[in-house]
């Protein structure tokens, strides 16, 4: 391997591990974005998303690495997959939202915020006493394709990461953009008072808003599984804090900052581990962080949304 | 403040927990009865995350004192067991702070002569000081850390001063060393990256390994840490492959190692991968699985006995009474408890009082036949003999994937010298 090489290698590396971010990230901008909330508990929402997307594809009678399918079957199950994954884990953030955060809107100071450390907590601790704290081998149906061999290579399964965020992405971005409830969640982003004059069911909206950062964040949960072959109750926080940074490193409330700040992320992760010390990888992330909001205390692309003067 | 809180109430039930033992044990003179009896001591964590192998360790030790009973005893005395969990449910596997409590115990009750266990490392530490203080000997089948019982750090884990924590198993000191000999010399290894989990077993046993690389003329291309909270290693293996070392060494425990294995099989799947007896374990063969499993190398501290012909008839009278299969720490605690027994047989016919001063004292100077071989000890209670076993994981689809008996083949010692 080339020097070259290894630096393309990485970039492939940071940005499959970065589309893990972005999706995540979209999750905390959507809900901050209309209500000003930073929401911890979408940390083990993804991890619980994980664990959803573990047990369909074992339902779906996989296990491990022993059973291989390629073509139609293949895409089958993992649309399959990747639609009961997001349905549940938005079922979960919708239910969260209604019975822990809806009755503290409204509250002043930091109590919804705070709440959502909770929620993440038992989460988290739910998990643990349930399930356990073994690591899982997640199962994974996808044949190994590998292009190249010696110098760089280039699996099917970061092909899949990659296909499937950016179809989320899509989706995400014209729902927001061209339909009716994308519009109205622009409204309520950009004044809640007068979206709800103007006819608006905030409720509605915020409710929506919790169950496509919640549904985004399963699907994160799945490609994760499927990238690492792996699961553990505890990978929320890692992967939930990077997803965080990126969030704020685009311009929290901004979606596609979100997405560039996440892929941005994971370039900064590989990258930076290569040139520096791997165990110097959050030195380097934070001190980018830092440095952003030094001189652009909003982020990278700021707020879109105009907030109240 | 909740964690604080915590620590206090903790400390509290545990001060009341050892007033009140210390009261029971008060309370009772070494009875002299018709019938005369010791007990020994076992600590090991039956619950939680090491249940399955701590569980044979057990089986191990309760054999060899079955047996003894079964022949009338030892020297007129019955031996009695104590066995104590020092896993918690709080902590989901082995707990330092049970370790302690179940130490007090074993030190105030006056029937204690001796002790077997623990299993890990961290519980031997916190036990290690508190069986000083009592003079009670204690020999571990499993923990291989190797500060416990270097004199370096005697004024913090034996402050009495004799040795109190005897093995029979052999240290990391060894563990580490020995395998990179054996890399050399019989796997032809030219060149190695290191890695380590950032534990203290890890690091320690991750450097022990890098010092004898070193000195027998391997070139180590990089030493690196992984963070077992970390889900992504891509970033590590695509560095170390850029490289191209002959094999990849990880010192830690499974943590990391699950994902460290999954990982590298998928980027530099040809690359030798080895480790010590923290890659020796069934979340290796369950969490990782096959094919990505395949290949790697794993050490334990202590002979290979289990296939042993020698040892097959005591590994059908275990299978047997037991219904499952010894490991070769489930050996090295038989071999534990023997040191003992004999010890106690020793200190009774020289005509001695059978306590726990005069047994540690038999067992300092011990020289027992046992499955593994002759045991003796150290001045530091460390074994003579520095066996380590080298095993490989080759899948045999004619037992369960999760099988670690039959899932790790062993293919040899690692030499504690190296060939030239």
């Amino acid at each position: 391997m080339t020097f070259q090489d290894v630096l393309i290698q990485q970039v492939i590396n940071g940005v499959s591990l970065g589309a893990i971010y972005s999706l995540l990230a979209l999750g905390f901008t959507m809900v901050y974005g209309i209500i000003e909330l930073i929401n911890f508990a979408h940390f083990n929402v993804f991890m619980v998303g994980s664990f959803i997307a573990m047990y369909i594809l074992e339902a779906l009678g996989l296990n491990g690495q022993n059973v291989i399918l390629t073509g139609f079957p293949l895409v089958g199950v993992l649309a399959v997959a990747l639609v009961g994954t997001m349905l549940l884990s938005g079922a979960l953030g919708v239910l969260i939202e209604r019975t822990a955060l809806r009755p503290l809107r409204g509250v002043p100071g930091t109590a919804a915020m705070i709440t959502t450390i909770g929620v993440s907590y038992i989460l988290f601790n739910i998990v643990l006493l349930t399930i356990g704290a073994d690591a899982f081998n997640f199962p994974n149906p996808m044949p190994k394709v590998r292009w190249g061999e010696a110098g760089v290579v280039l699996q099917l399964r970061e092909v899949l990461v990659w296909v499937v965020a950016i179809i989320l992405m899509v989706c995400l971005n014209f729902f927001v953009r061209h339909t009716k409830m994308g519009k109205a969640m622009q409204a309520t982003a950009q004044d809640q008072e007068a979206a709800r004059m103007m006819g608006v069911e905030v409720d509605r909206v915020v409710m929506i808003t919790f169950f496509l950062g919640s549904a985004l964040a399963g699907a994160a949960g799945l490609i994760f599984g499927l990238y690492y072959n792996y699961t553990n109750f505890a990978i929320g926080y890692t992967a939930g804090l990077r997803a965080f940074t990126a969030a704020v490193l685009g311009g929290i409330g901004n979606i596609p900052g979100a997405m560039v700040g996440g892929v941005i992320i994971g370039l900064i992760e590989s990258l930076g581990g290569q040139l520096l010390e791997v165990r110097w990888t959050d030195v380097i992330i934070f001190s980018v962080l830092v440095l952003v909001l030094v001189f652009r205390p909003t982020g990278l692309f700021g707020r879109i949304t105009v907030t109240k003067s | 403040m909740t964690s604080i809180r915590r620590r206090m109430l903790l400390a509290t039930a545990l001060g009341a927990g050892i007033s009140l033992a210390i009261a029971a044990g008060g309370g009772l003179v070494p009875a002299q009865a018709a019938e005369k009896s010791v007990t020994i001591g076992i600590d090991l964590p039956l619950t939680g995350a090491d249940a399955e192998g701590a569980t044979r360790i057990k089986y191990g030790a309760e054999m060899a004192i079955d047996e003894a009973n079964a022949k009338g005893g030892v020297a007129g005395y019955k031996l009695d067991m104590m066995t104590l969990n020092d896993a918690t449910a709080s902590a989901g596997q082995y707990d330092p702070a049970q370790a302690a409590t179940n130490a007090k115990k074993f030190v105030s009750d006056p029937h204690v002569v001796a002790a077997v266990g623990p299993e890990m490392s961290g519980a031997g530490k916190a036990m290690s000081p508190i069986l000083s203080a009592g003079n009670l000997a204690i020999i571990t089948p499993a923990s291989t850390n190797p500060d416990i019982t270097d004199p370096k750090f005697a004024g913090q884990y034996r402050p009495a001063g004799k040795a109190i924590y005897f093995r029979t198993v052999t240290t990391d000191a060894f563990q580490g060393p020995n395998m990179a000999n054996y890399m050399r010399d019989t796997l032809k290894m030219k060149s190695v990256y290191i890695l380590d989990d950032s534990g203290a077993y890890g690091v320690g046993i991750a450097n022990a390994y890098e010092g004898q690389a070193k000195k027998i003329g391997v070139k180590v291309l990089g030493h690196d840490q992984l963070n077992p909270k970390e889900a992504d290693y891509t970033t590590s293996l695509t560095k170390i492959k850029a490289l191209n070392p002959d094999a990849v060494y990880y010192g830690g425990v499974a943590g990391a190692g699950v994902k460290f294995v999954k990982q590298s099989y998928d980027v530099m799947p040809k690359t030798i991968k080895a480790g010590g007896d923290g890659v020796f374990g069934p979340e290796y063969l369950s969490a990782v699985g096959f094919p990505a499993a395949e290949g790697l190398y794993a050490t334990n501290a202590s002979p290979h006995v289990t296939e042993d012909p020698a040892a097959q008839a005591w590994v059908k009278r275990y299978s047997e009474k037991y219904k499952v299969q010894p490991d070769d720490y489930a050996i090295t605690a038989y071999d534990a408890a023997l040191v003992i027994i004999d010890a106690i047989k020793r200190v009774a016919e020289s005509g001695k009082p059978v306590n726990h001063d005069n047994v540690r004292d038999a067992i300092q100077t011990a020289k027992v036949k046992t499955l593994q071989g002759e045991v003796s000890f150290d001045e530091n209670g460390d074994i003579n003999s520095r066996v380590v076993s080298v095993f490989q994981i080759k899948h045999d689809p004619k037992y369960k994937d999760d099988d670690i008996i039959h899932q790790y083949k062993y293919i040899g010692v690692a030499p504690q010298s190296p060939a030239s």
